[in-house]
C-alpha cells in the first residue's frame, strides 16, 4: 500500500500545557536544531524604534517587526512525540508551544507591507472567501 | 575572511511552526484528535497534505510559507526549517468534485459513498463525514431519494453556478482587502501605471477565477472561465508590445561619501539595496500576472477573440 | 571626557567633543587626526582630532605630547589631563565606531571596508571642525595606507587647507600626538568599562590587549564563543580571528548573499523561486499547472508531506 495510508495525529489536549513563547523568523539558515541563548543575546540586544526593531546577529544588521496571527488563528509549534522511524509509520504530534504574534527579521531592509510574510497573512481571509459555505 | 561552508541538506526537523484556525484545535468539541491526511489534489492530481478535525467533521488545507535562507528561534531553541504552515478551513466539495465528475460520465445516479473512493488515497472517503459535505452536495449534483437512500449525479450547471458564487465572494474580499490584482507596481521610484482604484471588474474577476482554479482541474477551470463570460487570453509574449516593457534597471544612487551620516546615531544606516516590488514581480516571470498586464496594454485582445 | 553619550547605547557610533576654544574661531589653526584601536578584534575603533592655533604649536610641543603607543596608560591619562587644562586653546573631537558598527558595516550586503570607513570618519571630523568655525589652515593625518592618494583626496575635499598625510605622523607632529592621546584614552576607558548589553551575567574582563595574537584575547574569545550567536556585540564579527573560531566551533549560518553581492543574490533568489513555484505542490511531473501569483507572491505552496 502507498504511504498515503499513514496517519499523523495531533494531540490537541497538549495545547493546555503548551507554553506561550516568543518566536523569531530569521533571515538566514542556521544549521542547527536545539537549545540557543535567544533571550540572552537576541532579546537583550533588540532595540525598539518607532517603525521597526533592530538587532544584529552574527555581525549582520537586521530590521524587523512584530506580526500578529490573523483573527481566529493561533500559532502552534508541533513536535513529534516519538521520532518517526519511517515514512510509513503513524505519527503523533503534540503542541509544544503556542504564540499569537511572531517577530520577523529582514537582512538590513526595513520591514514593510511588501514583505512576503506580511502578505502571506492575507491568506486566511482569502481562504475564507474561497472555502466558506455558499448560500443557496 | 574565512571560507564559506556549503549548505548541507536538512534531513531532520523535529518541529513545525503552524498558524492554524482555532477550529482545527478546538479541544472542547471533539473526543478524537485532528490528523494530517494525504489526499488527491483536485488541480494537480498529485498528493497534497490536508487536515481533518476530530471526528472528520471539518476539512483544512495546509499551505507552507517558505523563503530560502530562513530559520526559526522558538523560545530558547533554534529550528533550522524556516517554513510557516497555514492550516485554513477548506470546502470539502472541491476534493469530492473530481470523483463525482468521473462517475458522472456514466450518467447514473449513485450513492456518493460508492463514488468517493480512491485506492491510492483511502482517506478520501472520510471527506463524506465532514458536516458540510452531504449538506452541500446539492451545489454540485442532482439528488434523488429512494426510500432512505440518497443518490447523486454530477451536474455541470449546478457546479458552475456554485463556483460562480465562490468567485464573486472572492472578488468582494479582494476588493475589501485592497489586494493588488494588477501587476504589482507599488513603488515610490516608479510611476504607478495603474492605481488600485483603476482596476476594472474584469481584473478582479480574472484574479478570483485564478484563485478558485487552484482547486479545479484545468478543464473545469476553462469551463468556469466561459461561464463567467471571460474570454481566454493569449500568451503574454504574443500580445505585449515590446516597446512598452518597463525598464529593469533602478540602481539606487548612492553618494560615494556622505559625511552627514556620521553626525548622528543613525550612522549605521545605509540605503538598503532591495529590488523594487515592480522589479521583483518582473524578475519572477509570473505569467499569470502578465496576462493582466498585456490586457491592459492591448485591449484589442478581447475583440479579436469574438 | 564624558563617555555617557556613547555608553547609553554602545552598539551605535557616537561623537564626543570638547568645547571649541574661542581663539580657534579667530586664529589660523592646525589640526591632527589619528585613530586608536584599528587592529583589535574587541571594542570600538576611536577616531580623534585635536586642534589649536598655529601660534600655539610650540606650547603644545612643550607639553611633551608624544605618540600614544610609546606611552603607558598612566602617562596617556596624565597627558590628556594636560590637554584638558589647555582647553582655552586646545580643542578635540572623537568619533567612536562601536564594534557593532564595524561588524555590520564591513559585513553589509554592499560591503563597506575598514579603509573607506576610516576615511569617511576622518573626513566627517574635519568637516565638523570647519562647521564649528575652527579656522583650519593645516591638517596633519596619520595613515596606515598609501599616503599620497589619501592626501590628494583630502586636499581636493578641503581646498585652501594644507593637508599632510604621513605614516607615523603621530610621532612627527605634536598635534597628531595629541589627537592620538585623546583617541587612545577614550578607547581604553570604553574597553575597560564595557557594559555588555547581552544578558551574560558576570563577564570575565581579562581580555588582554584585544589584539588577535594576544593569548589572553584568544583565551577570552574561546571562552565566550556561543555556538549559535557567536559573540556579544563587543567583538568585531568581521575580524578573521572571530570568524575562524565561529566557523570551527560554532553552528554554520548561511545568508542569501553569502559569497556574492546583493544584486546577484536577489536575482538568484528570484530565479530559484520561479522554478520552485512552478513546480509546487510536490508535483514535478506536471509543470503545466502553475501556482496562481497570489500564492507565489506570498511564497505559499502546497505540501505533499509534513
Amino acid at each position: 500500500m502507498s504511504r498515503n495510508t499513514s496517519v499523523t495525529r495531533v494531540d490537541v489536549s497538549s495545547v493546555a500545557q503548551a507554553q506561550r513563547v516568543p518566536v523569531h523568523l530569521m533571515p538566514c539558515e542556521i544549521e542547527h536544531e536545539g537549545p540557543a541563548h535567544v533571550s540572552e543575546y537576541l532579546t537583550a540586544t533588540t532595540k525598539d524604534c518607532k517603525l521597526e526593531k533592530t538587532v544584529s546577529f552574527r555581525g549582520r544588521g537586521l530590521k524587523g517587526q512584530e506580526l500578529s496571527c490573523p483573527q481566529g488563528y493561533t500559532g502552534l509549534v508541533l513536535k513529534d512525540i516519538n521520532e518517526p522511524s519511517s515514512d510509513q509509520e503513524d505519527r503523533l504530534l503534540r503542541v509544544s508551544s503556542v504564540f499569537d504574534k511572531l517577530t520577523y527579521w529582514n537582512l538590513e531592509t526595513p520591514p514593510n507591507s511588501d514583505d512576503a510574510v506580511v502578505m502571506a497573512m492575507d491568506w486566511p481571509e482569502l481562504a475564507q472567501a474561497i472555502h466558506g459555505p455558499v448560500e443557496d | 575572511m574565512a571560507t564559506k561552508k556549503k549548505r548541507t541538506p536538512n534531513a531532520h526537523t523535529s518541529s513545525r511552526v503552524v498558524i492554524a484556525a482555532d477550529s482545527a484545535i478546538d479541544t472542547q468539541k471533539h473526543d478524537s484528535d485532528p490528523a494530517f491526511v494525504r489526499l488527491r489534489n483536485p488541480a494537480t492530481d498529485a498528493t497534497s497534505l490536508y487536515m481533518l478535525s476530530g471526528g472528520d467533521l471539518q476539512l483544512f488545507e495546509v499551505k507552507a510559507f517558505e523563503e530560502d535562507f530562513h530559520s526559526w528561534f522558538i523560545g530558547q531553541t533554534v529550528q533550522r526549517d524556516g517554513r510557516l504552515l497555514f492550516v485554513t478551513p477548506m470546502d470539502p466539495l472541491y476534493l469530492i468534485l473530481p470523483y463525482l465528475i468521473k462517475s458522472g460520465k456514466e450518467g447514473k445516479f449513485q450513492p456518493v459513498d460508492q463514488v468517493v473512493m480512491d485506492d491510492e488515497f483511502p482517506a478520501c472517503s472520510r471527506l463524506l463525514s465532514c458536516t458540510r459535505s452531504l449538506a452541500s452536495l446539492h451545489h454540485i449534483t442532482e439528488e434523488k431519494e429512494v426510500g432512505t437512500q440518497r443518490f447523486h449525479r454530477y451536474s455541470q450547471e449546478r457546479t458552475m453556478n456554485w463556483l460562480k458564487k465562490k468567485v464573486e465572494r472572492t472578488v468582494s474580499v479582494l476588493k475589501a482587502r485592497n489586494i493588488s490584482v494588477g501587476e504589482r507596481v507599488k513603488s515610490t521610484t516608479y510611476i504607478t501605471m495603474k492605481s488600485e482604484s483603476d482596476y476594472r471588474d474584469e481584473d478582479y474577476l480574472r484574479y478570483a477565477h485564478g484563485l478558485v482554479s487552484e482547486y479545479l482541474s484545468q478543464h473545469l477551470s476553462k469551463d468556469l472561465l466561459t461561464h463567467l463570460q471571460l474570454p481566454e487570453l493569449k500568451s503574454p509574449k504574443e500580445t505585449e508590445p515590446p516597446s512598452k516593457k518597463r525598464k529593469l534597471t533602478d540602481k539606487p544612487v548612492e553618494a560615494e561619501e556622505d559625511y552627514t551620516k556620521f553626525n548622528s546615531a543613525e550612522f549605521a544606516r545605509k540605503p538598503p539595496k532591495k529590488m523594487t516590488a515592480a522589479q521583483k514581480s518582473l524578475a519572477k516571470g509570473d505569467k499569470t500576472g502578465m496576462k493582466t498586464m498585456s490586457s491592459f496594454f492591448s485591449p484589442k485582445v478581447k475583440a479579436e477573440k469574438k | 571626557m564624558d563617555l555617557s553619550p556613547f555608553e547609553t547605547d554602545n552598539s551605535l557610533s557616537c561623537r564626543l567633543t570638547s568645547e571649541i576654544p574661542d581663539v580657534c574661531r579667530t586664529e589660523d589653526c592646525c589640526l591632527g587626526i589619528d585613530e586608536a584601536g584599528r587592529g583589535p578584534v574587541l571594542g570600538p575603533m576611536v577616531y580623534g582630532i585635536c586642534f589649536c592655533p598655529v601660534s600655539k604649536k610650540q606650547e603644545l610641543k612643550e607639553s611633551k605630547v608624544a605618540d600614544s603607543k610609546t606611552l603607558t596608560e598612566a602617562e596617556r591619562e596624565n597627558l590628556f589631563q594636560k590637554l584638558d587644562e589647555a582647553r582655552s586653546y586646545v580643542g578635540w573631537a572623537l568619533q567612536i565606531l562601536s564594534p557593532n558598527t564595524i561588524s555590520t558595516s564591513m559585513l553589509q550586503r554592499t560591503k563597506y571596508n575598514l579603509n573607506a570607513l576610516s576615511h569617511d570618519t576622518a573626513i566627517g571630523l574635519v568637516q565638523y571642525a570647519l562647521d564649528s568655525g575652527v579656522q583650519l589652515k593645516e591638517v596633519f593625518v596619520d595613515t596606515v595606507g598609501p599616503a599620497e592618494k589619501y592626501e590628494e583626496k583630502l586636499s581636493k575635499l578641503f581646498p585652501g587647507i594644507d593637508v599632510t598625510v604621513r605614516p607615523k605622523a603621530d610621532s612627527l607632529f605634536p598635534v597628531v600626538s595629541a589627537a592620538s592621546i585623546c583617541a587612545k584614552v577614550a578607547r581604553d576607558r570604553i574597553v575597560k568599562g564595557w557594559a555588555f548589553t547581552e544578558d551574560l551575567g558576570e563577564v570575565d574582563t581579562d581580555y588582554g590587549s584585544g589584539y588577535p595574537n594576544d593569548p589572553k584575547t584568544k583565551a577570552w574569545l574561546l571562552k565566550y564563543l556561543d555556538p549559535v550567536f557567536g559573540y556579544p556585540q563587543f567583538v568585531r564579527f568581521s575580524w578573521s580571528t572571530a570568524r575562524t573560531l565561529m566557523d570551527s566551533k560554532g553552528v554554520t549560518v548561511h545568508w542569501e548573499d553569502d559569497d556574492e553581492d546583493g544584486e546577484k543574490s536577489a536575482q538568484r533568489q528570484n530565479n530559484k523561486s520561479m522554478l520552485a513555484y512552478f513546480s509546487a505542490g510536490g508535483n514535478e511531473q506536471k509543470p503545466a499547472q502553475q501556482t496562481h501569483r497570489f500564492f507565489s507572491e506570498r511564497r505559499l505552496k502546497s505540501l505533499a508531506a509534513l
